[in-house]
C-alpha cells in the first residue's frame, strides 16, 4: 500500500472497516435526504456513499465545473442544466436504467427545460415568495410589500442576484427572464431604494431568525419556509401576487463518473415512490415523483405553502438560463447592489 | 539612579483585566452556552445533548478525522522541508528563495487558495486525477511552510556556528554534524514550528475549501457549512472542544518544548 | 557547500511547484477572456484589468482598505498596553502570553462565530441589555460595518499583540533609566522613548494585521450579511457566482501587487535579517 493509495483509503477505512464496496460519491443541497435514505441503499446494493451537501448552485458548480472533481450525481437547479450540458459535464441519462421515471407527475414528465429528460431527473421542486410573521398586518400579499418601511431592519431578501432582481422585476411588473438592460437596471434601482431597509442578504441561515422573531419578513424558498413554519406557528408563507420564480432541482450523473450504472441505480432508486415519499415528508419539500405525493399523508399533500393549488402555480415562471451578456450584466448589478453604501 | 516606573502601573493591570476579559469572555460564554438544554441564548439546564448530537454526526466526525489525517501528514511534510531549508539558509542566503518564502507570508488567503486551485486544476487536467486529501495536503505545505522556516531560522541564530565548526574539526563529516550538533540544538524550534504548522493546517478553511475534493471535506469546512445554516448550539459544542483541543496541546507542547512559541515566531 | 544544496532541494521544489507554477497560472488566466458559461476561452486581452479601473471596483478595495486600516488601528490601540503590561510583570509572564495565544490557537472560525452567537439579536449582549432593562428591542448590532471591524479587530488582535511585546522585552531597560535619570516623566518616557524603540514590533504587528483584513473574506461573509462586499468577496465571488476566472485573477494580482507594493521596503529588510 504505498501512500497515496492509504491517504485516500484511510477515511474510508476508519468510517466504516472496508473500503473494498464500490462507492458512490452524492453531492446533494443540505437537508435533501431523509435519515434513512442512504444507509438503505448502501445495505440495498451493498455499497457505500460518500454523501455531502452544498447551500447553492455556485458551490457545487466552482467543484464540478474542472470535470475531475469525483463526484458521482449531484442535484443542480433546472436552469442549470443547460449550462452544464454544453459545458460537457453532464452524462445522458440511460432510461433503460430508470424503470421508475414513470413515477414523476406528469408536468415533470417532459419539463421545458429538459423535455425528453435526457440531462436530470426532477426530485424536489420550490418556489420564492415570502415568508412571514402574522403580527405584521395586513398580511404580506406581493413583492412591493418589502418595500415597507415598517419593516426596516427587520427584514432579509436571498443572497441570490437571480432572486433578488427577480422579485424586483416582479414589483415592476417585468418578466423574470428580461434580457433587457433598461429593465435590469430599473430592477437594480428598485434594489438600492430597498437597501437600506435590509437587515441582511440571507439565505437558509434566515430560518432561525425567523424562528426567533428576529426577522420579521424574508424572502425565501417555500421548502425552507416550510422547515420555518414548522418550527414557528407564527409564521407564513404568501406566494406574491405578481408572479414568482419555480424552481426544480434535479438529480444527473456526471459525465466524469466511473460508476454510471451504480448513479444510474442511485437515480431510480431515488425515483422509488416510498423513497421520495420519505425524504419529501422528512425534509418538508415538495416532491416531482407523482407515485411518492400520493403517498403522502393528506396534511402533507395538501399544505399550501408546498403544493400550491393550480391558480397559484400559474403565476410562477420557470426561470430560463441567462445568455452570458445578460449574465454578466447581472453580475455587475449584483455587484453594485452589495457594495452600496446605506 | 531612579528605576523607570511604568506610568500608571496598577491602570495598566486594570487595562489588562480588561484586555484579557475581551479576548476570552466570546469563547468562554460559547462554551458555557453549548451546555445549555434551550437552543435559545436563555440559561434553561445543563445538558449534554449538543455534545452527543456531534458524536452522532458523520460529517463532523468524517471532517475531524480528514482535518487531523491532512495536520499530520503536511505538518510532518513542512517541518522537514522547512527544517532543512531554514538550515541552509542560515549557512548561505538565498535571496530567491527567502523573498518567495515572505511573498507566501504575506499572500492573503484567498489568493493563495485560487491560484492553488488553478494549479491543481490545470496540471490534472492532463493527468486525469482528481482533487482529494494530497492536494490539500499540498496547499497545506505551501502555506506553512514560511511559518516553519521562519521559527527555525529564529532559533538557529541563537546557535553558534562554532559548534558545527568545532564538531567538524573533531572529525565529523558535514552531514554527522548536522544530525549530532545541529539538530538536538534546534529541537525547541522545531517543535513550535511543527506546533504552528499544525495549528494553521487544523484552522485554515479559505484555501482548503478551495483546493478539497470529494473525500477531504475538512472540520473547518463542515463547521462553516453550518454556520451558514445558522447558529446551532451544536456549533458551540464543537468550538468549545477545539478550544480545549488546543488548550491541551498549548499544556502539553509547554511541557516539551519549556519555551514560548509566540517568542519564536515574532523574535524576528 | 553540498549538503545545503541537498537540503534546499525540497524548498525548491515548493518554489517551483507551490509558488511560482500557481502564480504563473492566475497570471495568464487574467490575460484571458471568460468562457460563456465559466472558466477561460482565448483570445488574450487586457479587458479584465481595463475594468478594473471602474468606480465601483476601486470603491471596493477603497472600502477594503479603510476597513483594514481601521481594525489595524484598533488593534495598535488595544494592543499596545497589553503588550507593555506583560512585558513589565515580572510573574506569570509566560502564561499571560499563552493568555493571548489561546484565542490565536483556537479556529478563526470559531472566533467569528463567536461574535455571531453575541451580537444576534437574541444572542447574549442583546438578551441581557433587555434583561437588565436599559433596551427595549434589540440593538441592530449584526450585519454592518461596525460588526465586520470588531470581528476583524478580534481574530487578529493577537498578531498585534506578540511583535510587539517581542520588542518591548528586549528593550533595553538602562536607556528607560537614563531618561527618567534625565529628568523624563513617565507618560514622556513612555511616548519618546518606549514608543520609538519599539516601532519594529509596531511595523511588524501592523503588517500582520493589515494584510490578512485587506483580503479578509470570511468575517465580512459572516458578520455582514453579504451587505458589505470587500476585496475578498469580490474575489469569491468571481470564482464562484460570477464564473468569472479572468476577471477574478486580476483582482487577486492587483491586490498581491498593492500588498508588496507597500510592504517592499519592509519585506527587503525582513529578508536581509533572516538570511
Amino acid at each position: 500500500m504505498n501512500r497515496r493509495t492509504f491517504l485516500l483509503g484511510a477515511p474510508g477505512l476508519a468510517a466504516c472497516g472496508s473500503a473494498r464496496r464500490p462507492r458512490l460519491n452524492v453531492y446533494n443541497w443540505s437537508a435533501y435526504v431523509a435519515p434513512d435514505t442512504i444507509p438503505s441503499f448502501e445495505a440495498e446494493f451493498g455499497v457505500r456513499v460518500r454523501y455531502a451537501t452544498y447551500e447553492s448552485n455556485e458551490e457545487m458548480l466552482a467543484k464540478v465545473l474542472t470535470g475531475n472533481s469525483g463526484w458521482d450525481v449531484v442535484v443542480p437547479t433546472h436552469n442549470r442544466l443547460e449550462p452544464m450540458s454544453a459545458y460537457g459535464l453532464l452524462a445522458p441519462l440511460r432510461h433503460d436504467w430508470l424503470p421508475h421515471l414513470a413515477n414523476l407527475a406528469p408536468q415533470f414528465q417532459a419539463p421545458a427545460w429538459d423535455p425528453q429528460l435526457r440531462w436530470g431527473v426532477p426530485y424536489m421542486w420550490s418556489a420564492t415568495g415570502i415568508v412571514y410573521n402574522r403580527s405584521i398586518m395586513p398580511p404580506l400579499t406581493r413583492w412591493a410589500d418589502l418595500w415597507d418601511v415598517r419593516l426596516k431592519g427587520r427584514l432579509t431578501m436571498l443572497d441570490d442576484p437571480e432572486d433578488m432582481l427577480g422579485a424586483c422585476l416582479k414589483k415592476l411588473g417585468l418578466p423574470f427572464n428580461t434580457t433587457s438592460p433598461q429593465d435590469l437596471r430599473r430592477a437594480e434601482h428598485e434594489a438600492l431604494v430597498q437597501k437600506p431597509l435590509l437587515r441582511a442578504y440571507l439565505n437558509a441561515e434566515v430560518r432561525d431568525q425567523l424562528v426567533a422573531g428576529d426577522v420579521l419578513a424574508a424572502q425565501l424558498w417555500s421548502t425552507t419556509a416550510q422547515q420555518a413554519i414548522d418550527s414557528a406557528a407564527q409564521l407564513a408563507f404568501a406566494y406574491p401576487a405578481e408572479g414568482f420564480p419555480l424552481y426544480c432541482d434535479c438529480a444527473v450523473v456526471l459525465r466524469e463518473s466511473r460508476r454510471q450504472r451504480l448513479a444510474h441505480q442511485f437515480l431510480d432508486y431515488l425515483l422509488r415512490a416510498p423513497v421520495s415519499a420519505a425524504v419529501a415528508q422528512y425534509t418538508s419539500t415538495a416532491t416531482a415523483n407523482g407515485a411518492a405525493q400520493s403517498l403522502l399523508p393528506a396534511t402533507v399533500r395538501d399544505n399550501p405553502t408546498l403544493y400550491p393549488p393550480p391558480q397559484i402555480i400559474r403565476r410562477g415562471e420557470w426561470p430560463r438560463t441567462n445568455p452570458p451578456a445578460v449574465q454578466r450584466l447581472i453580475d455587475r448589478i449584483w455587484t453594485e447592489i452589495k457594495a452600496a453604501s446605506v | 539612579m531612579k528605576r523607570w516606573r511604568c506610568p500608571r502601573a496598577n491602570k495598566l493591570g486594570i487595562y489588562a483585566v480588561a484586555f484579557f476579559a475581551f479576548l476570552h469572555l466570546p469563547l468562554l460564554t460559547l462554551a458555557i452556552f453549548s451546555f445549555n438544554s434551550s437552543r435559545f441564548t436563555v440559561w434553561n439546564h445543563f445538558s449534554l445533548v449538543w455534545y452527543r448530537a456531534i458524536f452522532s454526526d458523520p460529517q463532523l466526525l468524517e471532517g475531524a478525522w480528514n482535518s487531523t489525517v491532512i495536520a499530520l501528514i503536511s505538518t510532518a511534510l513542512s517541518t522537514l522541508i522547512g527544517t532543512l531549508c531554514a538550515y541552509a539558509l542560515w549557512k548561505r542566503g538565498s535571496r530567491l528563495v527567502t523573498g518567495a518564502l515572505y511573498l507566501s507570508l504575506v499572500t492573503p488567503e484567498i489568493v493563495t487558495g485560487i491560484s492553488l486551485l488553478a494549479l491543481f486544476q490545470w496540471s490534472f487536467r492532463w493527468l486525469g486525477l482528481q482533487l482529494g486529501m494530497y492536494t490539500v495536503i499540498l496547499a497545506h505545505v505551501a502555506f506553512s511552510l514560511a511559518y516553519v522556516v521562519i521559527v527555525v531560522s529564529a532559533r538557529l541564530r541563537t546557535v553558534s556556528p562554532a559548534l558545527e565548526e568545532a564538531a567538524m574539526d573533531l572529525g565529523a563529516t558535514e552531514w554527522e554534524a548536522f544530525v549530532h550538533v545541529m539538530l538536538p540544538a534546534l529541537v525547541p524550534g522545531i517543535v513550535a514550528a511543527a506546533l504552528l504548522a499544525l495549528t494553521v493546517s487544523f484552522d485554515d478553511y479559505v484555501i482548503t475549501s478551495m483546493v478539497a475534493g470529494v473525500d477531504s471535506q475538512t472540520l473547518p469546512m463542515v463547521f462553516y457549512a453550518m454556520a451558514r445554516r445558522g447558529a446551532s448550539p451544536v456549533i458551540n459544542a464543537i468550538s468549545a472542544l477545539i478550544t480545549a483541543f488546543f488548550g491541551v496541546l498549548i499544556v502539553v507542547s509547554e511541557r516539551i518544548s519549556s519555551r514560548d512559541p509566540a517568542g519564536d515566531l515574532l523574535r524576528q | 557547500m553540498k549538503l545545503r544544496s541537498w537540503f534546499l532541494v525540497p524548498a525548491w521544489f515548493w518554489l517551483a511547484a507551490l509558488f511560482a507554477a500557481p502564480f504563473a497560472i492566475i497570471l495568464s488566466y487574467s490575460f484571458l477572456s471568460r468562457g460563456v458559461y465559466g472558466g477561460i476561452e482565448l483570445p488574450w486581452t487586457w479587458e479584465s484589468y481595463t475594468r478594473l479601473f471602474d468606480p465601483l471596483y476601486l470603491g471596493i478595495f477603497l472600502h477594503s482598505a479603510i476597513l483594514a486600516a481601521g481594525a489595524t488601528l484598533l488593534c495598535l490601540l488595544l494592543a499596545f498596553p497589553a503588550a507593555l503590561f506583560i512585558s513589565r510583570t515580572r510573574r506569570h509572564k509566560y502564561l499571560y502570553l499563552q493568555l493571548v495565544m489561546l484565542p490565536f490557537w483556537t479556529s478563526f472560525l470559531v472566533r467569528t462565530y463567536a461574535w455571531l452567537f453575541l451580537l444576534r439579536d437574541t444572542g447574549l449582549i442583546n438578551t441581557a441589555l433587555q434583561a437588565v432593562g436599559i433596551t427595549h428591542s434589540p440593538l441592530p448590532l449584526l450585519y454592518n460595518n461596525g460588526a465586520v471591524l470588531l470581528g476583524l479587530v478580534y481574530g487578529y488582535l493577537p498578531f498585534m499583540v506578540l511583535p510587539i511585546y517581542a520588542t518591548l522585552e528586549r528593550l533595553d531597560p538602562t536607556l528607560l533609566e537614563a531618561a527618567a535619570d534625565l529628568g523624563a516623566r513617565p507618560w514622556a518616557a513612555l511616548f519618546r522613548v518606549v514608543v520609538p524603540l519599539s516601532r519594529p514590533g509596531i511595523a511588524a504587528g501592523c503588517i500582520l494585521v493589515f494584510i490578512p483584513c485587506l483580503g479578509a473574506y470570511l468575517t465580512p461573509d459572516l458578520l455582514g450579511g453579504g451587505r458589505i462586499v470587500l476585496v475578498g468577496n469580490l474575489v469569491q465571488n468571481q470564482f464562484t457566482t460570477s464564473r468569472d476566472w479572468p476577471f477574478g485573477s486580476a483582482v487577486s494580482l492587483v491586490l498581491m501587487a498593492l500588498v508588496t507594493l507597500a510592504l517592499w521596503r519592509y519585506l527587503r529588510r525582513q529578508g536581509e535579517i533572516l538570511v
